[in-house]
């Protein structure tokens, strides 16, 4: 095997558990950081002179890990200038070998570090590509349409404030942990719609930031097998994922849930997601559903359907109505009016979003005309759907988006005249 | 570490306080400070603020020092009073900051410690 591809491989599966080993010993971000980089260049000198290790994560590991301890002695007495993080380790002597199991809680600590509240969620996002990911700067940068500066900023301060205002390098208790673990989730969910649907960009999926989420995703699960919410977000996007595929025609437009070539659907992702989903359903500890596990179990019912008009939809509307009710937000009530419509006939989809408040954060979402042309298009009524459909248009940043909804306009003025 | 909780509010409301709810807002801050002895959380000092009018503020101007009438910035919200406690991490201080009497909102500030 190629000795520059074996140390990529491992740059990918085995970073986030070299650094997160790295920043309990060192307790410093930066260095932390130097020492893995170090390790993997390493590597690729090492193990092109005496073959690439049975177990490269071990090899990594253990390398940063002597490298660290050797720089540590050294530094000891240098004066620094910024407070170190706060580790709470049962064994945190650096000179006991590390137990089975730690460096599972290493990486866990990681993770809850970089999505820690007191951070901004533009910081918690690029702090964890960062870190976990192991992205350069400047791809992240890219990813997010903000300039190498403005990002490399944005991580330079979020990692002052983790160190200066003392969030420690840990995970959470059980009480904090639903709300702590639901900043986490957000983050992951962020990266993949960020990359499913990115607006401002002509190419629909940024397939980059969708494969990274879902390698988060896993990641996660690895570590918190039996977290509900954790088996939900997982399953949604795994669900999601799979109709990759079928979203874009060979023009590369955007083809609605109706029309997709559900041939087309990706069956071992979505027997791995509707899984995920039953397992998320039923390991609740008890208490009602979350809202990744409503979502994915939302994401099964399409799964499950053979075609479009075969969609259970009484059901997907039951769950968008226990969905509204757990997380009463206006955009899921605009999602719930559209699967009403879809159950119980277009008036009642109308009647849905007309009840919806009126919430500032809907007025430039162009899901809210685009659902109520649809709806008014299968009313019957053309004109004011084409003006709905136009305001869509208006609004979303998506060309492939604008370039549906600009066909539907003149569909519009086809049938009405 | 040391945390310092920064306590703002809307001051209109003082000018329309009752006595009762003078006594009731003190009984707050003393079940604050009891449930902080039965943590552990230390408090190391703290003070509540006379209203936002009656401050003076000192500003560095062209090579001379200006006296305003008032606070330093205006706000709808002013500092009203601080604690200062010590606590392991920030999470232990947000802990502190809900469980303290909240105003329109609890500024948490890490404390420089100039001890290291």
């Amino acid at each position: 095997m190629d000795v520059r591809k074996a140390v990529e491989a491992a740059h990918r599966t085995e970073w986030v558990r070299v650094l997160s080993v790295l920043v309990r010993l060192t307790r410093d971000f930066d260095f932390a950081e130097d020492t893995a980089q170090d390790a993997f260049a390493s590597a690729l000198e090492t193990w092109r002179r005496d073959g690439i290790p049975t177990n490269p994560g071990a090899w990594l590991t253990t390398t940063a890990r002597n490298r660290a301890l050797d720089q540590l002695r050294r530094r000891q007495s240098l004066i620094r200038r910024l407070p170190l993080l706060i580790v709470e380790y049962p064994g945190n002597d650096p000179s006991i070998p590390d137990e089975p199991g730690a460096f599972a809680d290493d990486r866990l600590r990681l993770i809850f570090t970089c999505c820690h509240p007191a951070l901004s969620l533009e910081a918690r996002v690029g702090l964890t590509l960062r870190l976990i990911c192991g992205l350069a700067t400047s791809d992240i940068a890219r990813l997010f349409l903000v300039s190498e500066p403005t990002m490399a900023a944005r991580i330079t301060r979020a990692k002052k404030k983790i160190a200066g205002a003392g969030i420690a390098y840990r995970v959470p208790g059980r009480n904090e942990l639903p709300e702590r673990l639901s900043k986490v989730l957000a983050v992951i969910f962020l990266v993949f719609t960020q990359g499913h649907t990115a607006s401002d960009s002509d190419a629909l999926s940024r397939l980059d930031l969708t494969r990274l989420a879902i390698e988060l995703a896993d990641t996660l699960l690895k570590l918190m097998p039996d977290e509900s919410e954790v088996l939900g977000l997982t399953g949604l996007l795994h669900l999601t994922d799979a109709r990759g595929a079928a979203r874009l025609d060979a023009q590369g437009e955007l083809v609605l849930l109706e029309h997709q070539n559900r041939s087309k659907w990706d069956q071992c992702k979505i027997n791995r997601g509707l899984e995920l989903t039953k397992r998320a359903l039923r390991s609740r500890h008890g208490g009602p559903p979350g809202t990744y596990a409503i979502q994915s179990a939302i994401a099964a019912v399409h799964a499950e359907a053979v075609s479009f008009d075969d969609t259970d939809w009484p059901q997907i509307a039951a769950l968008y109505d226990v969905l509204l009710f757990i997380t009463p937000s206006p955009v899921v009530a605009v999602s719930r009016a559209i699967a009403h419509g879809m159950a119980n006939g277009p008036q009642a989809g109308l009647n849905a979003l007309e009840a919806i408040p009126f919430d500032p954060h809907l007025k430039d979402y162009a899901v809210v005309p685009a659902a109520r042309a649809d709806l008014l298009r299968r009313c019957g009524r053309y004109t004011e759907a084409a003006d709905a459909y136009r305001e869509a248009a208006r609004l979303t940043g998506n060309g492939v988006v604008q370039a549906f909804l600009n066909r539907r306009i003149v569909e519009m003025r086809q049938v009405s005249s | 570490m040391k945390y310092m909780l920064m306590l703002f509010d809307n001051e209109d409301w003082w000018n329309t306080i009752t006595e009762e709810e003078i006594a009731e807002d003190m009984n707050k801050h003393d079940a604050f400070a009891a449930w902080c002895a039965e943590q552990g959380f230390a408090i190391t000092g703290g003070a509540a603020l006379q209203a936002s009018p009656t401050a003076t503020t000192l500003r560095r101007g062209n090579g001379e020092v200006l006296v305003t009438d008032g606070p330093y910035a205006e706000l709808k919200e002013h500092l009203g009073g601080f604690y200062i406690i010590e606590a392991r991490d920030l999470d232990q201080a947000m802990e502190a900051a809900r469980h303290c009497p909240m105003g329109s909102g609890t500024e948490v500030r890490p404390v420089w410690d100039i001890s290291s």
